[in-house]
This record gives structure tokens, C-alpha cells and sequence, in this order.
């Protein structure tokens, strides 16, 4: 049965080659569209280097201290001391990545200006995140309880600053004024992970913050890897407990309450559209789901559409099969059935457009460093996507052919 | 005839419901995309309002510097003096590190008799801020050395802010500002598109620095003479690095700034013009194929009107008519809803940017339904009565 659908519908396919190819141009563009979007997504946000790990950590990078009495507000970073002091009380076991955000340096050198963005770490930091070392090593314990000048560097730094491929390890790299000896060159990491991408990574001794603070709020994130992903909500409640008890400084403008989460990949980005405590996750969810119906609900009209003409067109046919006792049911199948072939071609299309739009997009170097890849969870989204746009198109079309009536369908045999 | 045209459409309206809609969400989307390009046209289009070439920003981060007052005035003193000492630098200001194309901002609120302007933007400089930017004075004077004790704390503002305030004559009004002392406007400069050129500058006041805020002077605003190259700039970079002491310094150049500013708005509108412009393309394409079926569905009653004398360009413009009466409809509910982003004020966006894209959107529907409508009706009279009746 189900061959005799795929005759008829490429015969159908080929009779009229122009709805045809209005066809899969709406349906092979709206998937590219929707699988480049998807794969930016991946690239966002599912694990990938250096950040393996990532369903195994929770991340910290804010501090909020706020009042319930007034509009105050003041929010930032923790300091080092609330990570020694108050994260490390913790039960369960986890390895904790403290580091700063980005900021930028500069290097000069034969007459040519440098950029560099620069974060300081620990040691933990090289631990949680699978940094691949091209050649050298991480700086270690002590040199960082040395404050000694050491710099670990990215291969696209090296190639600016050295030479593309130079050997950099035990050389010296000149930035901010300061030498820094290099122990170690890594892959560089992506542009748009804000946790893990910089050029230059430095022990946070070197740091100009005032490490031997007591306040609270002030100037490094972490990245918290727990032994296992069952582990996480327990850590999160434990955080939100310690977070409670952390002394509030009555100075400072009727301040009483500290918020701060030890957050998912996701959460962390979407906890700003939300108001506290809610993490935002629905917002961003129906926001996403708001953006991709109404984008598809014009291609999708445009094929209802078309393919209520491209059925009426057949109402001879339909009435002939009708006469001959199909159901309606039977043929509202054949018609989604044909569809869903319709569809499905037009699916492979858009998987071959999207992957040129995406190998366009890698070498534009419109982001620095992106490299975005249809993967097997894109393919199947795109899939997916691919078979509610057939049902969507399909139903409404078929639900409309098959009520016609046996005697107009068969006299308005033009 | 138009009559005639609606009563036909109307007769046949659950047959045309989904066209109309189509047409209905394709000019929303148009509308949306115009209301956007034209809002960034015309601010495109606004002057400057300052000059970017040949400014160096250097942010010398303000940690690590010694927190005394005195000795931290001393440090900047000799070291803006080292600075200026250098002949391809022209002119000095330190200033806050909401430096113009940066994304940090620094806020304050605005009142005058009963006009309360909130989210203003505020920029604290030297004498010689407006000189390093370029800034042009309407009316009234830029700061000089001995505003900086007076009764008042001088100012001066934008135009933005002048007619946000509803102030008449602004130079030598007192202004209260929420939490501090009272404020004197002592003159009015042209708006300064400090956020990109395509966004709309806001309401602006700038201060002068003074001791109480040389904590937060955490940036250098440096104008120099076009042939400062790298390697002058690693000179000043030394120069800067060494009596800082210990902070991280970046120098910056405001060219590069503002280029980086307006990619954020420019890569988004890119992408968002390519997709609805598939979409159109999309829908262009769907409306000609429906229209052209329509049309071989009606061979026989084209045919008849030839046969009783109709001309070939009344028939092509009849369908053409019907395919503009049919897009009129979804316009006028299009433009209903339209319509009320500046009857309700949905976005902070003058009245003038709506009508304008309305209009505009209007009018490409118009042409995308004549366009797609003009080959049909074209073959629709090419067809040849006898072939045409002979078939029913």
C-alpha cells in the first residue's frame, strides 16, 4: 500500500513541477533555517571542548545583594574569600574552577598592536575544564603560591604573537607591560563560551583584585564539577542553605537579603529574564517556542495553501476512488502520506542547504573561532521539525479533500 | 466595478480565508522589518554629534590605584602632564569608564518643575572633555576651571534632555536632580550618538570631575594627531603602564568602537532581513501558484466574458483587481492592528517611524500582490474563447 502511495506521489511530484518546486523551495528553506538555528544552539549550549563536563557542573557568577524594604540592588561576582570560606563548606565532594571574567590587554610588537583577553585561574580550573595542551603544561601550585610571571596561552595567541606553529613554551610573552613566561599552549577554546575562551590564562595571584577581602562580592565566577550528575541537586540545595546563613552586613543601605545559585549551563543565562527566585528556564522556553511557531506559521500557511490546490486539482480522481468506496479516512491518509514524502524530500534538501549555509558560515568568521557542525541531535531536530511541518500542511488540506462531496468532485473534472 | 470586485471576493471568503491570511501575517512581518529599518534610517541619518577619529580610550582600571584622594589626584596630574608633553597628543580628559561605543552606562534622573526625566545618561570629564570628543555647543559655555566650586554644581545637557525637560530657555536653569544637590545648566550641546549610529541618542548631562570623584576617573580620553601609529601607541602604553602601577591597562580606539557597536546592531538586522525576506520570497511564490491555479480553474467564464467582448486587458485586470481587493483586506485588518503600536505606545518609538513603515509595507504588499498576479492575468487573457468553451 504504502509503495503504491509513494508511486502515486511522485508521479503527482512530476505532473506539476512548478507547485512542485515552490513546494520543497518553502519546505527545504524553512528547515535550513531551522537547522542552522538549532546547530547555534548545540554549539551554545551542549557540552563541547574544553567544556566536556558540562552535565556535571553548576556554575556561580553572581551575588545579589538586595532589599526588601527599598529598590536597592547591587549585583556582582564573589570574591575568592566566599568561595574559601563558605562554598568549600559543602558536603558533598566536587572540584571547584574559580577564575575571572575576560578583560582585555594589550601586547605590542614589531610595530603591531594585540588584543589579548586575559582571565586568572586556579589550578582546579585546568582540572574541570579538558583543556587540550598542544605543548607545555599548566602552571602549577607553586608558582601560583609564588605569584611567579607564568602565562598559559592560546594557539591563536601563540600564532598572533610567535608565528603560526612556533614552538612558544619557556619563551616570554610581553603583555600589559608585564613578561610572562609561557609553560603551556592550549587549543583555543570557543569565542562564545564566556566561562572558558581567553588568550592569555594567568594564576589568580597576579590578579590586581584585593584577595585578602572579607566582603563577599567582587570580581571571580566558578565552575563546580560534582563526581556525578545525581550529585548536582544535592549541591544546589546545599548552596541555597549556605547561602542563607552568610553573614548580611547591616551598613550597607537596609540590605537584607544575599541572593546567589549555583546554576545549570542554561540557567544561568536565562535566570536574568526572570524575577528572583524563579530561574527563568519557562520564560526562555516559551519565548524560543513563541519565536519558531510564529516563524513557521507563514511557510506553513503558504503549503496548506498550495496544496489545497494541488489536491483540488485531483478532485476527479479523489471523486472516482470515492465512487469506487474509499473512506475518507483511507484517502485523508494517502493525501498525509504523500505529503509526509513531500516533506521528507523536501527535509533532505534542507539538510544539504543548511550544512553549505553552516560550512559558509564556519569560514565568514563572522563569530572569531565558531565552528558549528550538523550533529546527530541537530539532524534529528531538523527531522522532527521536518514531520510536524509535513502533519501540519498535510492535515488541514486532506481534512478539506476528503469531505468533498462524490458528485461535484467527479463533475468538475477539469 | 471595485463593488463588484468586493462582492466577489466576499462570496468566496472561506475559499479565500487562508490567502488572506497570508497575506495578513506576510505584511505584519513586512511591517515589523520596515518599522525597524526605518527607525534605524533616520537615526542613522541624525549628525554625530562628536568625532570619533584619532580618540584613544585607555581604561586603567580603578583597583590597585591608592586609595588616597590626594595621592591618586597626583598620580593623574603627573601623569596627564607626561601625556600631554608628547606632541601627537592634543588633548586630555580623564572620565568615567562609560567612554562612548563602551557598553557600561552610568544613569541619574532629571526633574524641572513637574518634568521628571528618568535613565539619563551622565558622563563626568575634565575641561577638556568636550575638546577630546569634539562635542558642539549650542548654546551657553563648556565647563571651565572655576566651576568647580560653586553653589550649584554646573551642567550641561543634550538637546534630547532640553526638550524631554520642557525647559525654554535651559542656559542658567536650576534643575534639582533626586539624592543630590541642585544643578545649574550651563549650556546645551548637540546630541552625541555615543551608542552606535543606529540607535537614538538619549537624554544626556555631563559633569565636571572634581576631587570627591577621582576614584572613579578610571579612564583616559586621548585625542592625538593622525599620524599616531603602533609603535607610538606601545610608547604611550609604557608610559601609562608604569605609573598605574599594577592595574591591568587597555587602550582602545574609538574607531574600532564604534565599528564593534554597530555590528551588534547590523549582524541581527542582516539575518533578520534574510529570513523575512525568504519568508516573502516564500510567500510570493505560494500566491502565484494559487493564483494561477484559480485561474485555469476558471478557463470557462474567462472565456465566456471574451467571447461576449471583454478586451484582453480588462480581463488581465480584472484578476489582478481581485488578487489587490483581496490583499485589501488582510491590509486593513493588518493596519488595525498596526495601528496601535502608536495609539498605545508599545515601544518607545515616535508616531512618525510607525505611520512611515505602514505606508511602506502597504505599499510592497500592493506591488508583491500586482507582481504576482500580473503573469496570471497576463496568460488568463491570452486565453482564446472558442479553445476555452469548447472544453466545458
Amino acid at each position: 500500500m504504502l509503495k503504491n502511495y509513494f508511486k502515486i506521489a511522485i508521479a503527482v511530484l512530476k505532473r506539476r513541477k512548478f507547485f512542485t518546486f515552490i513546494s520543497l523551495f518553502g519546505i527545504s528553506f524553512t528547515l535550513t533555517i531551522l537547522i542552522v538555528l538549532t546547530s547555534f544552539l548545540d554549539h551554545l549550549l551542549s557540552p563541547s571542548y574544553p567544556d566536556i563536563n558540562r552535565d556535571r557542573e553548576l556554575y556561580i557568577n553572581k551575588m545579589i545583594f538586595r532589599s526588601t524594604k527599598n529598590d536597592y540592588f547591587n549585583g556582582g561576582s564573589p570574591t575568592l574569600y566566599f568561595y574559601q570560606h563558605y562554598v568549600s563548606t559543602l558536603k558533598t565532594p566536587y572540584k571547584l574552577a574559580i577564575y575571572t571574567e575576560a578583560e582585555n590587554t594589550n601586547a605590542y610588537q614589531n610595530n603591531k598592536k594585540i588584543v589579548f583577553e586575559q582571565k586568572y585561574t586556579n589550578i582546579a580550573y585546568w582540572e574541570v575544564y579538558q583543556f587540550q595542551f598542544i605543548e607545555g603544561k599548566p602552571y602549577n601550585q607553586q608558582e601560583l603560591k609564588n605569584a611567579d610571571h607564568v602565562v598559559v596561552i592560546s594557539e591563536d595567541a601563540r600564532d598572533n604573537y610567535f608565528g603560526k606553529n612556533v614552538l612558544a613554551t619557556g619563551k616570554y610573552l610581553e603583555a600589559n607591560d608585564i613578561k610572562y613566561r609561557v609553560t603551556g599552549v592550549v587549543k583555543t577554546a570557543p569565542y562564545l563560551d564566556f566561562y572558558c575562551y581567553a588568550d592569555l590564562y594567568l594564576p589568580y595571584t597576579l590578579s590586581k583584585q584585593d584577595l585578602k577581602t572579607r566582603n563577599l562580592m567582587g570580581g571571580f565566577s566558578a565552575t563546580m564539577l560534582a563526581d556525578s550528575k545525581t550529585d548536582l541537586p544535592k549541591i544546589k540545595a546545599e548552596y541555597l542553605e549556605m547561602v542563607k546563613k552568610l553573614p548580611i552586613d547591616k551598613t550597607e543601605d537596609n540590605m537584607n537579603v544575599i541572593n546567589s545559585y549555583a546554576d545549570y549551563y542554561l540557567e544561568g543565562y536565562s535566570r536574568s529574564l526572570s524575577s528572583e527566585p524563579d530561574n527563568g528556564l519557562s520564560t526562555l522556553y516559551f519565548y524560543f517556542g513563541l519565536f519558531i511557531f510564529f516563524f513557521m506559521l507563514l511557510p506553513t500557511i503558504n503549503l496548506v495553501n498550495i496544496n489545497i490546490s494541488r489536491i483540488m486539482e485531483r478532485s476527479s480522481e479523489i471523486g472516482v476512488r470515492k465512487a469506487f468506496g474509499a473512506s475518507s479516512k483511507t484517502l485523508t491518509y494517502q493525501f498525509i502520506v504523500e505529503n509526509l514524502i513531500l516533506t521528507f524530500l523536501g527535509g533532505v534538501l534542507g539538510i544539504v542547504l543548511s550544512s553549505i549555509v553552516i560550512y559558509l558560515i564556519n569560514s565568514a568568521e563572522i563569530v572569531p573561532n565558531l565552528k558549528m557542525h550538523i550533529n546527530l541531535t541537530v539532524l534529528f531536530y531538523g527531522l522532527l521539525a521536518c514531520l510536524i511541518f509535513g502533519l501540519l500542511s498535510g492535515v488541514y488540506p486532506a481534512w478539506r479533500m476528503s469531505k468533498l462531496n462524490v458528485v461535484t468532485a467527479l463533475k468538475a473534472n477539469n | 466595478m471595485l463593488r463588484h470586485l468586493f462582492k466577489l471576493i466576499w462570496n468566496k471568503k472561506k475559499e479565500n480565508f487562508l490567502l488572506i491570511s497570508e497575506i495578513f501575517i506576510s505584511f505584519i512581518v513586512t511591517f515589523a522589518v520596515f518599522t525597524l529599518l526605518v527607525n534605524f534610517y533616520r537615526n542613522y541619518k541624525k549628525p554625530a554629534g562628536m568625532t570619533y577619529e584619532n580618540v584613544w580610550t585607555v581604561n586603567i582600571g580603578s583597583t590597585g590605584l591608592s586609595k588616597n584622594k590626594d595621592s591618586l589626584l597626583l598620580v593623574h596630574e603627573n601623569l596627564k602632564n607626561a601625556l600631554l608633553s608628547l606632541p601627537q597628543i592634543k588633548a586630555v580628559s580623564y572620565t568615567g569608564n562609560n567612554t562612548p561605543f563602551s557598553n557600561s552606562s552610568t544613569m541619574s534622573g532629571l526633574s524641572y518643575l513637574h518634568h521628571d526625566v528618568s535613565r539619563v545618561d551622565m558622563y563626568r570629564g575634565e575641561t577638556s572633555y568636550g575638546k577630546v570628543l569634539g562635542l558642539k555647543l549650542v548654546s551657553g559655555r563648556w565647563f571651565e576651571n572655576q566651576d568647580r566650586a560653586v553653589k550649584y554644581s554646573p551642567i550641561v545637557i543634550n538637546q534630547v534632555a532640553v526638550e524631554k525637560l520642557m525647559i525654554k530657555n535651559p542656559v542658567g536653569t536650576v534643575l534639582g536632580n533626586k539624592n543630590e544637590n541642585q544643578l545649574k545648566i550651563i549650556g546645551v550641546v548637540e546630541d552625541m550618538k555615543d551608542k552606535g549610529d543606529f540607535l537614538a541618542p538619549g537624554p544626556k548631562m555631563y559633569t565636571i570631575s572634581d576631587t570627591g570623584s577621582v576614584a572613579y576617573m578610571s579612564t583616559i580620553l586621548l585625542k592625538v594627531s593622525p599620524d599616531a601609529d603602533a609603535n607610538f601607541e606601545s610608547k604611550v602604553y609604557k608610559l601609562i603602564a608604569n605609573s598605574s602601577k599594577g592595574s591591568n591597562v587597555e587602550i582602545g580606539h574609538l574607531t574600532e568602537a564604534r565599528r564593534k557597536k554597530n555590528l551588534e546592531v547590523l549582524i541581527p538586522m542582516i539575518i533578520l532581513m534574510i529570513i523575512s525576506s525568504f519568508l516573502i520570497f516564500n510567500v510570493a511564490l505560494g500566491l502565484f501558484g494559487v493564483l494561477w491555479y484559480n485561474i485555469s480553474k476558471r478557463r470557462g467564464e474567462i472565456g465566456l466574458r471574451r467571447a461576449i467582448g471583454a478586451s484582453a486587458f480588462s480581463v488581465s485586470s480584472q484578476l489582478v483587481g481581485e488578487a489587490l481587493v483581496l490583499a485589501t483586506f488582510s491590509l486593513i485588518i493588518g493596519s488595525f492592528f498596526a495601528i496601535q503600536f502608536p495609539l498605545l505606545h508599545v515601544f518607545d518609538l515616535p508616531a512618525p517611524i510607525y505611520l512611515t513603515s505602514l505606508f511602506l509595507s502597504i505599499v510592497f504588499i500592493y506591488l508583491l500582490v500586482i507582481f504576482c498576479a500580473l503573469y496570471p492575468g497576463k496568460h488568463a487573457a491570452s486565453i482564446h474563447p472558442a479553445v476555452a468553451l469548447h472544453e466545458d
